[in-house]
């Protein structure tokens, strides 16, 4: 629009442009990177849950999480209609490889013929098949509760760890739940496992997969002289067979006899997981613009500022138009281009830079900040509406300066 | 009132007072009538502040009196809403500024293109009509200069391009010359006379140089605000 001045009037006023556009293109890079990130990661976690091949899942708060995790197990085992209960207890512990540090490790603690069955098919890809950890229903070294039977030691690593300590089955490893070598024992590596791909390639995860039982007797979640039995896991997965996985309604009526083992613990579908996740992850959503709306709002009060600034150090222009007879409404619309090509440039702006961030997230950062970078998904229409926005609210800043600019006195701005 | 004839423009009665009401007030002009006819070359003289300016706003719809009414060929144009004022000068008044008042940011021949956009005139023959005008105002080859590269004289020159761009029938010349050396000011009131001539257009000169007064055949002078004489050579 060169009757207000258009580009030539954006490149007159280069170094004030440059401001604006970078102002507007920090404060739309925060949403961005945000939104994209977040989305991501809810997205992911999402995808996990569909994927997953187990339909209920029994939680408990507290320390120990669900106790009694074996028998409670085989009580919802002896459900019609469902084909595995899986326990599953993750605590972080100390590998000694012969480095001579410790190196932390996510450990978790399953019953071997139980654990497969709730894998979904990405996954069980991931593990052989049956796993080789001997004692594949636990209850040998479980012994009905006593941990009196003999210990099989087994473990496998995740390949991560296998390559990065040069691990392979037949190896013995030390593992204990801290980081004193003393309190170690002695582990048969029997094999590796896999871990999902993520955009980077494998992710860095050091895990290690062993019995139940070992892992609660190493841990100190088990009985011991004089202990009381606490066999504690932190959830049970529990996967059903036939048409019931799919049928809702069956689903909820096998959900409720579950509920009926574990009456003080929480038994879910993993379709009221999705929900509860889809409804967090709106609250995130909301509370990523909330706070991004704080970086917009002053990112287009200071638009707002420049354009008032533009009109006044050029109302002499503006004068000299309206008295040649340009139309007021062009005059206007000059101004409103003109705050909406500077909105525009920043929101596109900031877009890149929200993208090269994310980016450099994921190549450059580490641990969950990398990954959660790496997860980040940027969709078009979330972008696309964003940057409607923002030059929707830049309008309402050009407005304020199309007003300032009608309400120029013609005679006094042409002296 | 349309089209692009020649208007005869009137004040009667007209005051214009700044400031209205407040300490500080300022009155412009005190009960001026003035009929201006149609092709007519009228000078307004007198000292600064007088008056002159706030005359010529008026005539030219840049401003509106305080008191009394603007005629334009017999109508008055004080109901007119701003749009249809802005259309008055954008179709019929074309205005010169002592500092010539170019945009910076346009070419010389974008200047002159502005009016004839406002008026949607189609863009070939728009810059034609730029083209034939800054080569008739001697700046052939100058199209594409900023006023920034171009000297005073040739600022000027291009204001009056730009004042005649949509052939208007008054042209309202506020010291024309009031920045330009000797020989641009003769050059500048040479070409403003030879666009009247061919025009037969109504040239209103503000100025308080005698010897751009001496170009006009009708001599007003304005005292605080009033018309003190206005005399027509034979």
């Amino acid at each position: 629009m060169r009757l207000w001045g258009g580009r030539g009037r954006l490149r007159h006023e280069r170094l004030q442009t440059i401001l604006t556009i970078a102002a507007l293109a920090t404060a739309v890079a925060l949403p961005v990177v945000l939104l994209s990130v977040g989305g991501g990661v809810s997205a992911h976690e999402l995808n996990d849950l569909e994927n997953a091949g187990y339909q209920i899942v029994v939680s408990a708060g507290g320390y120990h999480g669900i106790a009694n995790a074996h028998r409670i197990a085989g009580q919802i085992l002896a459900i019609p209609s469902v084909t595995a209960a899986s326990p599953v207890l993750s605590v972080a512990i100390d590998a000694f490889l012969g480095t001579g540090q410790a190196v932390p490790s996510l450990a978790e603690g399953v019953i071997p013929e139980e654990f497969l069955p709730t894998l979904g098919p990405t996954e069980s890809g991931l593990f052989p098949s049956p796993l080789p950890l001997g004692d594949p229903t636990d209850a040998v070294h479980f012994d009905n509760g006593t941990y009196d039977g003999p210990a099989t030691n087994d473990v496998m690593v995740s390949s991560p760890l296998a390559q990065e300590y040069h691990l392979a089955a037949g190896d013995t490893l030390l593992l204990g739940p801290s980081s004193n070598e003393s309190q170690a024992v002695r582990y048969n590596l029997t094999g590796t496992f896999g871990v999902p791909l993520g955009e980077l390639g494998q992710t860095g995860g050091f895990a290690l997969l062993l019995p139940l039982s070992s892992l609660q007797a190493m841990t100190g979640l088990s009985s011991g002289p004089g202990v009381p039995v606490v066999d504690a896991a932190d959830t049970i997965e529990v996967s059903v067979g036939g048409s019931v996985a799919t049928n809702p309604s069956q689903l909820d009526h096998v959900q409720q006899e579950v509920q009926g083992v574990v009456p003080y613990d929480s038994v879910s579908t993993l379709s009221q997981e999705a929900e509860q996740l889809q409804s967090a992850s709106s609250v995130l959503t909301g509370f990523y613009l909330a706070l991004s709306s704080v970086g917009i709002t002053v990112g287009l009060v200071f638009l707002t500022l420049v354009m008032l600034r533009r009109v006044e150090s050029d109302h002499r222009s503006i004068g000299i138009r309206r008295a040649i007879g340009v139309p007021g409404r062009l005059v206007v619309g000059g101004v409103l281009v003109e705050g909406a090509t500077l909105a525009a440039l920043g929101a596109v702006g900031g877009v890149v830079v929200g993208y090269l961030l994310v980016e450099a997230l994921a190549t450059w950062s580490t641990g969950a900040v990398q990954e959660a970078a790496s997860l980040a998904e940027f969709v078009p229409l979330t972008l696309a509406e964003l940057t409607l926005a923002i030059l929707g609210l830049s309008l309402l800043a050009g407005a304020l300066a199309a007003r300032a600019a009608l309400r120029l006195d013609l005679a006094e701005s042409l002296r | 009132m349309s089209g692009t004839s020649v208007p005869r423009v009137e004040l009667r009665g007209v005051e214009r007072t700044y400031e209205s009401g407040k300490a500080d007030e300022v009155r412009a002009l005190r009960g001026v009538d003035l009929v201006v006819e149609s092709g007519e070359v009228v000078s307004i003289e007198g000292p600064s502040g007088c008056g002159k300016t706030s005359l010529l706003n008026l005539l030219g719809l840049l401003d509106t009196p305080t008191r009394g009414e603007v005629l334009w060929e017999g109508e008055s144009v004080g109901g007119r809403t701003d749009r249809e004022r802005a259309r008055l000068r954008l179709e019929r008044v074309g205005f010169i500024f002592q500092r010539f008042y170019l945009l910076p940011t346009l070419t010389a021949r974008e200047n002159v293109e502005l009016p004839m956009r406002a008026l949607r005139t189609p863009r070939a023959e728009r810059r034609h009509r730029a083209d034939e005008l800054l080569r008739e105002v001697g700046l052939a080859g100058r199209e594409g200069a900023f006023p920034h590269q171009l000297s005073g004289g040739e600022e000027q020159r291009v204001a009056v391009a730009r004042a005649l761009a949509n052939r208007p029938g008054l042209l309202l010349a506020d010291e024309p010359t009031g920045e330009l050396d000797t020989a641009n000011t003769d050059a500048i009131l040479a070409l403003l006379e030879q666009v009247q001539r061919d025009r037969q257009a109504t040239l209103l000169l503000v100025t308080h140089n005698p010897a751009v007064a001496g170009r006009a055949r009708r001599h007003v002078r304005m005292q605080d605000g009033r018309i003190s004489s206005d005399v027509r050579e034979a």
